[in-house]
């Protein structure tokens, strides 16, 4: 068996069929990364987990880069949120948790608009990776109390810290309570993991489309929005069949910048424009999925051996 | 060793040929272009194989292979601790869903893909293989898996070792032995190509410098080169150059503009190589879609298999 083996192998073609609620096509889930990084990181000296040099172009703080992302925070997030509104999405926002604590006025805004919350750690540039597991399942309890205390929601899921998983990952989020676990973005639909104790499936994120992804490589907002109306045209069309998720995955200080925030609301309005659309969260997804899909997709690798 | 000045080569695989002194080439039926489309099903190890530089081989892995810094992961590709678990799933989507996209497509315009198969995918993903095999495919070994490339780090019985594996695990999986060799990332030392043909292997698709295939020289055999269209390679393009999906869906249409009207002189292929992880993504595969009905939509294009291109020309050279 390969490694890491974390989710059976099914191929799309031969899985039991999903059916969204009201026989939706697709389930459309946006995700705006909520975000904050330390202005001077901690030393990464084998305690504490790693710091990220998100500052890399010279010792921190490089105010450029902390800047860039605090426009994020004090001006586009909420350009982005007037956007939100008017295409009346429901947003499941990544989220630092840390935002929670620094920005009340943020806290609000998203808790007014009934948002979920999946955590996407405390700060974005302490990685996981080489958490000790204590220290890990630590921080599983962190996330997990600190979204309580501050929204009152149980945490459902999570995107690791800038995608940085440890081994251990997937079997303390199931083991903190998390039903879903967004750093796999190997299919087009939520899969059963395979954890010690609990129950967990993925939620594929995004990040092929993200944003992020498309600004770091020169794309302009034109030809993410073409892209991402593609994708969602795929996915509309073969979720007639067989259910499927279109992550819309976004960072304040990118689309919501004034010079691409046009392309988001073009892109969220022609998705909203489609019958057949289950716009919801990421927690509503797993959580439909955990209770009319899991032991049937369950039960099916137990009679499919696609190792044979 | 450095360069003789001398004319021709120095390096003994093949003859310099430019191809306008070549005599005329006919396919079958006097088509323009034969058209392979070969699909990489290769497999990211998970844990970080890299690299003789940073140490930390694991047990299973080959001495000296090697991981192209282009691919992602392992500590000096992504600049992250282990697992590299963005660098992986984006690659196991290619088994679990973007095949069967790719597939749908190719089924629209008729192609039978050639599949390039490394050792971990053939070893362990028999679903893919049999319903490519139900097709008819013509499967090619392509090495272990994408980040374990051959590198002239390799003493030459570690690299005997290597492509032995490769191609018995293919072997075993689909029952036949593969004839066609695709390096994982094109990967090739300067003994490769000597060891494949001494190993039985007939083509090689892995020196990207042609429009039409040419027989190699070897002390050990009748080895062919077919000549990947490197520049029209997803991977090389789309996603390393990071080459916009539409710009690079019109360099194939382009390409093929200019191939066909060539072609009517004398014989030009286009041998494309897609990654179902990649092209088979639901965006992607919009573009796939058009580059591949621009190419169908025009008379005077043979579709083939790799290896069938080569036996054509194969007899051709030799009639």
């Amino acid at each position: 068996m390969l490694e890491p083996n974390l989710s059976a192998y099914a191929p799309i073609v031969d899985r039991p069929i999903i059916k969204w609620p009201n026989n939706a096509r697709v389930a459309l889930w946006v995700a705006p990364n909520v975000e904050y990084m330390d202005f001077i990181p901690g030393p990464n000296d084998g305690k504490g987990g790693f710091f990220r040099n998100v500052h890399s172009r010279t010792p921190s703080p490089d105010v450029a880069a902390f800047g860039l992302q605090d426009y994020g925070n004090r001006v586009c997030f909420w350009r982005m949120l007037e956007v939100f509104d008017q295409n009346k999405i429901r947003c499941t926002v990544s989220l630092n948790e840390a935002i929670l604590e620094h920005f009340p006025e943020t806290k609000e805004a998203m808790l007014k608009r009934d948002y979920d919350f999946m955590s996407h750690g405390i700060y974005n540039n302490r990685f996981l990776n080489l958490l000790s597991i204590d220290e890990e399942r630590a921080f599983f309890k962190d996330c997990v109390e600190t979204l309580k205390r501050h929204t009152g929601k149980q945490l459902k899921g999570m995107l690791t810290p800038a995608v940085s998983p440890s081994p251990n990952t997937h079997d303390l989020m199931a083991e903190a309570g998390l039903i879903y676990n967004a750093d796999w973005g190997h299919d087009d639909q939520p899969f059963p993991m395979k954890v010690k104790t609990g129950r967990l499936i993925t939620m594929p994120y995004n990040l092929d489309l993200n944003d992020g992804t498309f600004n770091r490589f020169g794309c302009s907002p034109e030809y993410w929005a073409q892209c991402i109306k593609d994708q969602f045209d795929v996915m509309y069309e073969e979720g007639a069949e067989n259910a499927r998720q279109v992550c819309v995955s976004l960072h304040p200080s990118i689309m919501g910048h004034p010079s691409r925030i046009k392309y988001l609301d073009e892109v969220l309005a022609y998705m909203m424009s489609h019958d057949g659309v289950w716009q919801t969260t990421a927690d509503d997804i797993a959580q439909y999925y955990m209770d009319n899909y899991y032991d049937m997709m369950v039960a099916h690798l137990e009679t499919h051996d696609y190792s044979a | 060793m450095p360069a003789e000045r001398k004319p021709g080569y120095d390096m003994p695989y093949y003859e310099w040929s430019p191809l306008p002194t070549r005599p005329v080439l006919k396919w079958p039926n006097n088509e323009r272009v034969a058209l392979a489309v070969i699909l990489s099903m290769d497999h990211y190890q998970w844990k970080p194989t890299n690299d003789f530089a940073n140490g930390g081989l694991p047990e299973s892995h080959p001495p000296y292979a090697y991981k192209s810094p282009e691919t992602p992961g392992g500590v000096s590709g992504g600049g992250r601790p282990f697992p590299d678990v963005i660098g992986f799933s984006i690659r196991e989507y290619g088994p679990r869903v973007g095949i069967f996209r790719v597939l749908k497509i190719l089924d629209k315009y008729g192609i039978t893909p050639t599949i390039a198969i490394d050792a971990m995918t053939a070893e362990n993903y028999p679903y893919v293989v049999r319903v490519l095999k139900e097709r008819g495919c013509e499967f090619m070994a392509h090495g272990i898996a994408v980040n374990q490339m051959i590198t002239s780090k390799m003493t030459q019985e570690q690299e005997r070792d290597y492509i032995r594996r490769s191609l018995e695990a293919v072997t075993k999986a689909t029952g036949t032995r593969p004839r066609g060799w695709m390096g994982a990332e094109f990967g090739e030392s300067e003994h490769t190509a000597a060891i494949l043909a001494d190993e039985g292997v007939g083509y090689i698709c892995d020196w990207p410098n042609d429009d039409q295939p040419y027989p190699m020289k070897t002390p050990t055999g009748d080895l062919y080169s077919l000549p990947v269209n490197l520049t029209l390679v997803d991977l090389r393009s789309h996603w390393y150059g990071r080459i916009h999906i539409d710009t690079y869906a019109k360099m194939i249409m382009d390409s093929f503009d200019v191939i066909y009207r060539e072609g009517a002189q004398t014989g030009r292929m286009m041998v494309l190589n897609f990654q179902p992880w990649l092209m088979g993504t639901g965006f992607r595969s919009k573009y796939l879609d058009m580059a591949l009905g621009h190419i169908c939509k025009h008379s005077g294009v043979w579709k083939a298999s790799a290896g069938e291109i080569v036996d054509y020309h194969r007899s051709q050279a030799k009639g």
